[in-house]
């Protein structure tokens, strides 16, 4: 099959998947393994103040207690990912007697069997000295941290909005939310003549391999990271997770592998989550429904132990053309684990804010909220006065609402209904996402049974990297697709970036395209050279096509016979891929396991993707339940590699922006100061009845400024305006504006 | 989980001898037990599978007596063709429950059982008078929109979850227990306990009585009836409320009403306000609602649940008017 660029091909993985072939890290197995249980904090700050661990070791099979009090002191340190480290937090279990969170890690059990340490681990017995502690920005005395440096002014957003004669002014407030990947936190840990090997699921197997080497105080070289597949990441499995440090220590203290699987419950908390957000955005218009005034003031949760945020005022004061725009962020900390990167971290939460403001300013007007939003399209970017890379969103509002069918709203609350008086409401949002880009190496080889392999560590969290970045290979060198084999996720592979801010295929891409462009230069040059079946062609007259070299004349020889004209009867090529504007030295930090980004506003260009997203909601008019019956997003991202893979991803981002819309959050017990709802019957997704009809358009763009091969931002955008679409037809069909998330029943009652 | 014995019983009569033993936990579907040992909410000191006895796995929905035995799977008896037709409440609770998957391995006996959804109580470190008796309840200063109004006490506020359970509230059904020492039938509004008093016991079962079959007794009011099950998420989610209504019409005139209320109270909950409401009205949308409120006239709201008083309320009068058209 022609495996070449915008060919919708199936996944490369996908037999593997269904099949049951695949192996995921617990699937990993090593002779003599013995298996862990964690112990985790019922108190959600304080101190430890007794330690008994005679009735865990008294149970029959255990092999090791791990607490504060025997863990030790000779791991080297790794610092937060924020702080330019690897680890999810700058806070490392069992390193002191500290509590700083519900569910923190505060044993680790070691035994012959999984049953025999979880009975130990709940035996083990710890004794606090208990403070009362926060997990909810809402508490009461949480105080503000204000975020001084990314404040961005543009003109005087006070003064125009004081003159504005059309104003709307109101705060927005999401949940903590988690992941919930199907696939649980595990770690298998290895140690084999003082060389770790680690089978994690991973989105960055370059950076554990860093940061294991510098806790263990070994080389790079002697830490093997391995992560093949990956049961969804969505962020979660991005950064370097304690509980790997500890089983990776626990199997050096006890010389044989040990296992982790972390139960669901606990991956409350030893990960990373969304954390809360409250956003106050204000607009000021003319009563044309020019904008002439925004002012988005971020709040979001971070945890005592650390500081990070999330609150997109970088990308909300870059969607409208508005001469005078205030923003600020500020966060307040909270007593539980580090929140972390969740798809679209910045994005998803302040998109819900922005875009419900967006249509409250439609209202106000009288106009409907596509003609507002396009009437202040920007030419430029807002905050820089920089052109944008490219920028389609008009095109994609007009293919949206054709598609949805926009045009058959009428615009009046409660004006739309079904026969038997179910409420129908229409509503829309923008979405966006930023390219930034990473350095990226890429190996690729072609052989002579005719296979070309194409190798690099970045990771197929489950989107279809695995088939994309052998697209981009096959598509230089013309090469079907069932001659392409694919090697990723494994820290022994040319560096691929991290796995997040939806980097992959544009980097790793731009890699591979490089390293294939190399490898198709050394096929030319055999194929001209002297004893080449080309002999004395100009190199620039042969075309790559179905697994040939086809001359000018139609003379056409398969890569094969060419291959036979080489020394060694194959050829290889690597490449190391960067930004145009990013420096070497900073390119081979990131190659090493560094976390170097350019863009998405660089020098020159403003580099975003951009989506206009569609929600119908069905609204019973006694019971008050909601649901989505159809959800429509057309998206501009520059070059599709792969128009399946990048669909599903795109309708996978707007199920789960139903999902965080309807009945997504992480249930705070404020007296205890923990997340309650730790399991899947209390946190809830989206079941498949819960979606209706999904279309993902993809809208035709070029961009040939964001990288080699034109390919911006897909994972994420999907996700990012569909609370608000939701929240906006809400509105349409009930009158009422529902400024949280989730929208429940009860909001709705009246 | 605690270590425990298993023993799978060759008959029904060693199954009554081993369900003596101090410490004994039946297994029947599993789907419930097994996660509740997992996290360590029960900890039996023997386990006595029962879940192959095949004579306890039939159910005969034809006579006057509906006989359901308690090993029948729920996904079975939601298929009933009989039940379909004669008792749609009975088999919607069914297939509103859980999932497709769950419903193929669990029996209605067990489902009857099924432990609250509490999450104080699920999560094995907060203070719960039904996990560990006299620690109190956390749930009484903590997140309560899934709490009871109902049944209610300073002990426990928990929600008794089954659909089934709530549906069978709503008719004349009883449950067979029987023993080594025999059998007994126990009324269906006497087999659940309000957890108030001492949430830790749960039922009027004794120790070593193994439930063999429920029993409803057969009604006209079974065809004009329904389960309406209003939740967060259309599939695999308790129910935020729920109403089962069955009725006797005349015409438009309320002959009889059975009226049961779930995701409200701490035990399977028959409304008797709601029914003497709707009895010898004229059904329409206000006096459905007025029965509904009626309903609820008695449930005492905690901080985060009151919105289930209209809700509730609402889901009576959708259940009757959609039960009244059955006909």
């Amino acid at each position: 099959m022609d495996g070449s660029i915008g060919t919708p091909i199936p996944r490369r993985d996908a037999m593997a998947k269904a099949t049951g072939a695949a192996q995921y890290a617990a699937d990993f197995g090593h002779t003599g393994t013995a298996y862990a249980a964690l112990k985790l904090s019922s108190v959600a700050r304080g101190r430890i103040t007794r330690v008994d661990t005679a009735a865990a070791e008294a149970v029959p099979g255990v092999q090791l207690v791990l607490t504060h009090r025997d863990m030790n002191q000779d791991l080297g340190a790794e610092t937060f990912i924020m702080k330019g480290g690897h680890m999810q937090s700058s806070f490392m279990p069992l390193t002191s007697d500290e509590v700083h969170y519900s569910g923190q890690i505060v044993g680790l059990v070691v035994a012959d069997t999984t049953e025999a340490a979880e009975q130990a681990a709940r035996v083990l017995n710890l004794e606090y000295a208990a403070q009362h502690g926060f997990a909810s920005i809402d508490d009461p005395g949480r105080t503000k941290n204000t975020v001084e440096k990314p404040e961005i002014t543009v003109g005087d957003a006070d003064a125009a909005m004081a003159k504005a004669p059309v104003r709307v002014d109101q705060e927005y407030s999401t949940p903590a939310q988690h992941h919930n990947p199907m696939e649980l936190y595990a770690t298998t840990a290895s140690w084999n003549d003082g060389k770790l090997t680690v089978h994690s699921p991973s989105q960055w197997v370059m950076g554990q391999r860093a940061a294991l080497a510098t806790i263990f105080g070994i080389a790079a070289e002697e830490v093997h990271v391995v992560s093949p597949y990956i049961g969804g990441a969505f962020g979660c499995k991005a950064t370097l997770l304690p509980h790997t440090v500890l089983v990776a220590a626990a199997a050096r203290r006890l010389g044989r592998p040990v296992k982790l699987v972390v139960p669901r419950d606990a991956m409350f908390t030893v990960g990373s989550f969304r954390p809360a957000t409250r956003n106050r955005i204000a607009f000021g218009a003319e009563r044309d429904g020019t904008m002439v005034a925004m002012v988005h003031e971020a709040v979001g949760q971070t945890a005592e132990v650390d500081h990070i945020a999330f609150p997109g005022t970088n990308v909300t004061s870059r969607m409208y053309d508005i001469a005078n725009i205030k923003t600020s962020e500020s966060t307040i900390a909270t007593d539980v684990n580090t929140p972390g990167f969740q798809r679209a971290p910045a994005e998803a939460s302040s998109f819900f804010a922005f875009e419900s403001a967006v249509d409250e300013l439609a209202v106000a007007l009288g106009m409907d909220p596509i003609e507002l939003r396009i009437k202040n399209e920007p030419k430029v970017d807002p905050v820089k006065g920089l052109p944008w890379s490219s920028r389609s969103l008009v095109q994609c509002y007009r293919r949206g609402a054709e598609l949805f069918g926009w045009d058959k709203r009428t615009p009046g609350v409660g004006s739309m209904q079904t026969d038997d008086g179910v409420l129908i409401g229409y509503g829309c949002a923008t979405a966006t996402y930023p390219s930034a880009m990473v350095p990226a190496a890429a190996h690729v080889a072609l052989s002579a049974d005719g296979l070309l392999r194409v190798r690099t560590s970045a990771h197929d969290v489950g989107t279809g990297a695995y088939t994309v970045l052998g697209q981009v290979a096959a598509d230089v060198l013309g090469i079907a697709d069932e001659h392409v084999r694919v090697e990723l996720g494994d820290s022994d592979l040319p560096s691929g970036p991290m796995s997040g801010g939806s980097v992959t295929t544009g980097s790793a891409g731009s890699a591979v395209h490089m390293a294939a462009m190399a490898l198709r230069e050394k096929l030319l040059l055999v194929a001209t050279a002297a004893k080449g079946p080309f002999a004395g062609r100009d190199p620039a007259t042969l075309q790559f096509a179905s697994g040939h070299v086809v001359g000018a004349d139609g003379t056409a020889h398969s890569l094969a016979d060419i291959l036979k004209a080489s020394p060694a009867g194959s050829l290889d090529a690597s490449a190391e891929w960067k930004p145009d504007l990013m420096d070497a030295e900073k390119m081979q930090a990131s190659l090493l396991g560094g976390f170097a980004l350019e863009g998405p506003v660089t020098k020159t260009h403003a580099i975003y993707s951009f989506g206009a997203q569609f929600a119908e909601v069905r609204v019973d008019p006694l019971l008050r339940t909601i649901r989505v019956s159809r959800m429509v997003g057309a998206f501009a991202c520059g070059r599709i590699i792969n128009p399946r893979t990048a669909r599903s991803n795109l309708a996978g981002g707007m199920v789960w922006g139903a999902s965080f819309a309807l009945l997504e959050q992480s249930q705070v017990d404020h007296p205890r100061a923990r997340f309650a709802n730790q399991d899947l019957a209390g946190y809830h997704i989206s079941s498949c009845a819960d979606i209706g009809e999904v279309t993902a358009e993809i809208v035709d763009e070029t961009d040939t400024v964001v990288n080699a091969i034109g390919a911006k931002a897909v994972g994420e955008i999907g996700i990012v305006g569909m609370p608000a679409a939701i929240a906006n037809a809400v509105y349409h069909a009930t009158g009422i504006r529902v400024r949280k998330t989730p929208i429940l029943i009860e909001d709705l009652l009246g | 989980m605690q270590p425990f014995t298993y023993a799978r019983p060759a008959s029904l009569t060693e199954a009554f001898t081993l369900a003596q033993q101090p410490g004994a936990a039946l297994l029947a579907g599993g789907t419930t037990m097994v996660d509740l040992m997992r996290g360590d909410l029960t900890a039996p000191s023997s386990i006595v599978d029962i879940g192959h006895l095949n004579e306890l796995a039939a159910f005969d929905t034809s006579g006057p007596v509906l006989r359901f035995g308690a090993l029948a799977r729920m996904a079975d008896v939601a298929e009933d063709a009989t039940l379909l037709s004669a008792y749609p409440a009975l088999a919607e609770s069914l297939q509103l429950a859980a999932s497709q998957q769950l419903r193929n391995a669990a029996t209605v006996g067990g489902n009857m059982l099924q432990r609250t959804r509490c999450v104080y109580f699920r999560d094995g470190v907060s203070a719960c008078n039904k996990r560990v008796p006299g620690s109190g309840c956390s749930a009484l200063d903590g997140i309560t929109r899934d709490m009871a109004l109902f049944a209610t006490s300073e002990k426990c506020i928990a929600t008794y979850p089954g659909d089934w359970g709530n549906a069978l509230a709503a008719f004349d059904t009883s449950v067979e227990v029987s023993s080594a020492s025999g059998t007994r039938t126990i009324p269906f509004a006497e087999l659940h306990v309000a957890y108030g008093d001492d949430p830790a016991v749960e039922t009027t079962l004794r120790r070593g009585e193994i439930i063999t079959a429920i029993l409803v007794q057969a009604t006209p009011a079974g065809r004009c009836s329904t389960y309406l099950k209003v939740r967060d998420r259309q599939s695999y989610a308790y129910a935020v409320v729920s109403a089962t209504v069955a009725l006797e019409m005349q015409g438009d005139v309320v002959q009889s009403a059975r009226v049961s209320l779930g995701g409200v109270a701490t035990k399977p909950w028959r409304s008797h306000a709601a029914e003497a409401a709707l009895t010898g009205v004229t059904l329409n949308e206000q006096t459905a609602l007025a029965a509904g409120h009626a309903g609820f006239a008695d449930a005492r709201p905690l901080a985060e649940n009151g919105f289930k008083i209209e809700l509730g309320a609402r889901a009576v009068a959708r259940a009757a008017l959609v039960a009244s058209k059955r006909i």
